[in-house]
């Protein structure tokens, strides 16, 4: 298969050697991760409403209580400095979000690890349809002449590449629900019309496949 | 190829698989056929998928391009296409919407490396 590998194959240039951790090969690695991080976060805030009370003033306990809910950016910036208490809920702060970047890397390497653990034990064939999974792309001019010539202006690279990316994982869908489809038929890839069309029957109902066509009339 | 007419209804912008010189409504040529191949094999098919399969897909990516394109243009700033556009389109799907975070920190990343690197050459 040495042609497929040079005809429209870009090379995500880091990911050979060091697989970026986040980029899952299927739903629930993504479904996973995405929601890891608000559990991480809901974690650190009951660890901050459950300190407090180990010995420290009221006012303390308020303070921490409303920085752990407004968690997302470093939120370190005491009013005056001059107060102890504050300046105590301050470091608080800074120590839990430390943690929970190390926490979140330390979780990213697992992954990675296990990755790498996954791909060395993969078989021949494994190992080149995984080389396909992640080497196949969609040729960046083409998509961009696509884009030009429906909006008649000139769009820049970012929107190219962010719309490369998810038209690869609306493939990635269609292909796994038709090959659902298949097995569930009882029977064998290559896949033939008749699943893929069944596949976009199914994901249309759950509405994974955009449509404005046709007009929804709330109130008649 | 009789599977084109089974395809033409299906798909409501009748793009048929070009080839011909007819210029006919709709006759486009291929643009995608060699990397949807890598792809479906990637994702799961056979190692030579079907080319009937093949061409639905594309004309299934093109549709999805298209309304995407459409719907980016209808809210932000009209009329263009951005970034953030998509972004807000794809919020509701979880990992289109991963993908395309970890897509553009990892280009924003390998910018800011090659950047160092040209610097660190001019340097010395």
């Amino acid at each position: 298969m040495a042609e497929p590998v040079e005809a429209g194959c870009e090379e995500p240039v880091s990911a050979r050697d060091s697989p970026p951790p986040a980029s899952p090969p299927s739903g629930p690695a993504a479904a996973a991760e995405t929601a890891e991080e608000p559990q991480v976060a809901a974690e650190t805030a009951e660890g901050e409403a459950a300190e407090p009370g180990a010995g420290a003033e009221p006012k303390v306990a308020a303070q921490a209580g409303e920085a752990a809910q407004g968690q997302e950016g470093p939120e370190l910036a005491p009013a005056d400095a001059e107060d102890p208490s504050l300046q105590a809920a301050a470091k608080k702060m800074k120590l839990e979000m430390k943690e929970k970047k190390d926490k979140k890397q330390k979780v990213d390497e697992d992954e990675i690890q296990k990755m790498q653990i996954l791909v060395s034990s993969f078989s021949e064939e494994q190992l080149n349809r995984y080389e396909m999974y992640r080497r196949s792309a969609f040729p960046k001019a083409a998509i961009k002449r696509l884009i030009q010539s429906i909006t008649g202006t000139s769009v820049s690279q970012n929107v190219v590449i962010a719309m490369s990316g998810i038209s690869k994982v609306f493939v990635g869908e269609v292909v796994e629900e038709a090959l659902d489809v298949c097995e569930k038929w009882g029977e064998l890839p290559p896949l033939q019309p008749k699943h893929m069309r069944e596949a976009v029957r199914r994901l249309k109902a759950r509405g994974q496949i955009p449509n404005s066509k046709y007009k929804k009339i709330i109130f008649q | 190829m009789a599977d084109e007419e089974e395809d033409a209804p299906f798909e409501e912008d009748a793009e048929e698989a070009g080839g011909g010189l007819d210029g006919g409504q709709g006759k486009r040529k291929r643009l995608f056929s060699k990397e949807l191949r890598c792809m479906m094999y990637g994702f799961g098919d056979d190692q030579n998928p079907y080319t009937e399969a093949v061409d639905i897909l594309e004309d299934l990516v093109i549709e999805f391009i298209t309304e995407m394109t459409h719907k980016a243009m209808s809210i932000g700033r009209q009329g263009r296409v951005q970034v953030e556009d998509i972004v807000f389109l794809i919020r509701k799907d979880p990992r289109k919407f991963a993908r395309v975070k970890d897509l553009l920190t990892m280009n924003e990343e390998l910018k800011r490396a090659r950047k160092a690197f040209d610097e660190a050459n001019y340097g010395s």
